[in-house]
């Protein structure tokens, strides 16, 4: 997280304060047209190489995928998928996995670290180590696994959206290595404009399942994806096809905590009317010598 | 007359007994709880509070002031699970320590429902009870149950990569509803143990009560201990 208080609009955990809302700003979004990628893997090293994240070690599991899953030190991974469509046909199936900042963010929602995780103005989510204490609910939070704990640190970390970058007026590392222009950077709304473009495109390409993801469950992302086969997101690396807060999350924050509140409440409240009405129950008299017998 | 045996003058005989023994009467005292069940006692509720004190300010911004008791949040967030761990572990001890004195008999089977509100009124007919009653059993067995659940919530929610997302959610609220009910619990263990029955407390810190408290609020243990008739059967 870099300097940037005046933009923060939400913050995990803070009742009171720690919002400014000082500065508006556009939402900005990635886009991401997974029908032009190539699996080159330059944003993945991009962002190693930008963010300064320790090499990892990678680890087959007979695809060109790099590493399972998303790791503290990994932040963009590119997910490989092959797949049998409905008309026979094969597709090899590539997709960029990396935070998606949520405009509805569960990881922010489940955080109780006061300002562990922030929203700024233009849409991104950032964990800020600072304030991180390494309890995980965000693991929890996210509907699409991406935030990790790093065991060295204790803190979790996941893609910053080059909070660093952006905030100066440069695109994200992982769009300034992009060789094919699958990955663009801009105002979500000229995003979204490029994205219906293309969309066009490829229907009257022979994809006419096409479709934009920009799932409305969080509240749209500012990671929007392109899908040729749009009727499957799950196809492209397990990509949920309703994602939303989990259902936990809520009932843990709206439900389970104001009833606790009252519970715990209405204990103290019991106990002290029982004692206004019925007194301490004890034996009669003053001393406890042996003619002092409770009542028969 | 050696040191020793001056300093054991000046000593209580009942507090002395109370180093090792138990349901023994030493002049107007009897003792009820021997130094091993206190220490066992205090030692669960010294962990159960550290627990609860880290816990609270995870659990809601609202008591994050509690965290700097512990020296931060990222404190707490280190030593809520392992003082979890030490209140299941002596949990686990005082189950064991206490359980054949818990076994609920036929006539306290009604404690959770009409039971316990005849008790809370000062109604009940407490002749028949025992060294525990059937509250002080029920409260017992559901703090025992909720240490339990507590533990298995707990380790889910420190290691929430063994497991998929559902049981992760599950846990969460296992968590939550454990603690709030073991809370709601342990206000009523603490009003009762101390104000609104005098002469508890000192059960748990010295170990031994008098004759008229046993007489008034275990008269069958009374007699049990004593072998006397107590007074009370007589005056029915």
């Amino acid at each position: 997280m870099s300097v940037q208080n005046l933009e923060i609009v939400r913050s995990s955990a803070s009742l009171w304060g720690g919002l400014t809302g000082a500065r508006t700003l556009p939402t900005v979004s990635k886009l991401i047209d997974t029908s032009t990628c190539i699996g080159c893997k330059a944003c993945e090293l991009a962002c190693q190489e930008w963010n300064d994240l320790k090499n990892v070690s990678t680890q087959s599991n007979g695809t060109y995928q790099t590493l399972p899953q998303l790791d503290a030190q990994f932040w963009n991974l590119i997910r490989f998928d092959e797949r049998e469509t409905n008309d026979g046909g094969f597709v090899w199936l590539m997709r960029k996995d990396q935070c998606m900042h949520c405009a509805d963010p569960g990881c922010l929602e489940a955080c109780p670290a006061p300002g562990a995780i922030v929203q700024y103005a233009n849409g991104t989510v950032d964990v800020n180590p600072d304030a991180c204490i390494g309890c995980r609910y965000c693991e929890t939070g996210c509907p699409f696994n991406v935030p990790k704990f790093h065991e060295k640190t204790g803190k979790m970390a996941k893609c910053t959206l080059c909070v660093d970058r952006t905030s100066v007026g440069l695109e994200p590392a992982c769009i300034k290595a992009c060789p094919t222009g699958c990955l663009h950077y801009g105002t979500k709304d000229d995003m979204l404009a490029l994205a219906a473009l293309r969309v066009t495109q490829l229907k009257s390409n022979g994809f006419p399942n096409a479709a934009v993801y920009d799932p409305k469950g969080v509240g749209g992302t500012s990671v929007v994806t392109i899908l040729a086969h749009g009727d499957h997101p799950e196809w492209y690396g397990a990509l949920p096809p309703d994602p939303h807060v989990p259902w936990g999350v809520k009932i843990w924050k709206n439900i389970v905590r104001p009833l606790g509140f009252l519970a715990v409440a209405g204990a103290f409240v019991a106990a002290v009317g029982h004692y206004l009405n019925f007194g301490p129950k004890e034996v009669k008299g003053s001393s406890d010598s042996e003619a002092n017998l409770p009542p028969g | 007359m050696s040191a020793v045996k001056a300093r054991d003058r000046a000593l209580d005989d009942a507090v002395v007994a109370a180093r090792d023994r138990e349901d023994v009467v030493i002049g107007n005292e009897i003792v009820r709880h021997r130094f091993a069940s206190r220490v066992i006692h205090w030692t669960v509720a010294v962990t159960f509070f550290v627990s609860l004190f880290t816990g609270l300010p995870i659990w809601t911004p609202i008591f994050g002031w509690m965290a700097h008791l512990f020296g931060g949040l990222s404190v707490c967030r280190w030593l809520h699970p392992w003082s979890g761990v030490a209140f299941v572990v002596i949990s686990t001890f005082q189950f064991f320590h206490w359980l054949s004195d818990m076994k609920l008999e036929e006539n306290e089977k009604d404690w959770l429902g009409p039971g316990m509100v005849k008790y809370l009124k000062y109604q009940s007919d407490d002749s028949d009870v025992g060294k525990y009653n059937g509250g002080q059993k029920l409260f017992f067995f559901a703090a025992s149950l909720g240490a339990l659940g507590l533990l298995v919530s707990g380790l889910v929610m420190w290691n929430p990569e063994l497991v998929g997302t559902i049981l992760r959610e599950a846990a969460i609220f296992l968590h939550d509803l454990t603690f709030i009910l073991f809370v709601a619990a342990i206000v009523w263990h603490i009003y009762l143990g101390t104000a609104a029955e005098p002469g508890t407390f000192g059960s748990m810190v010295r170990g031994t009560v008098t004759r008229a408290w046993a007489r008034l609020h275990h008269p069958r243990w009374y007699r049990e201990v004593t072998g006397e008739d107590g007074g009370d059967r007589a005056r029915k």
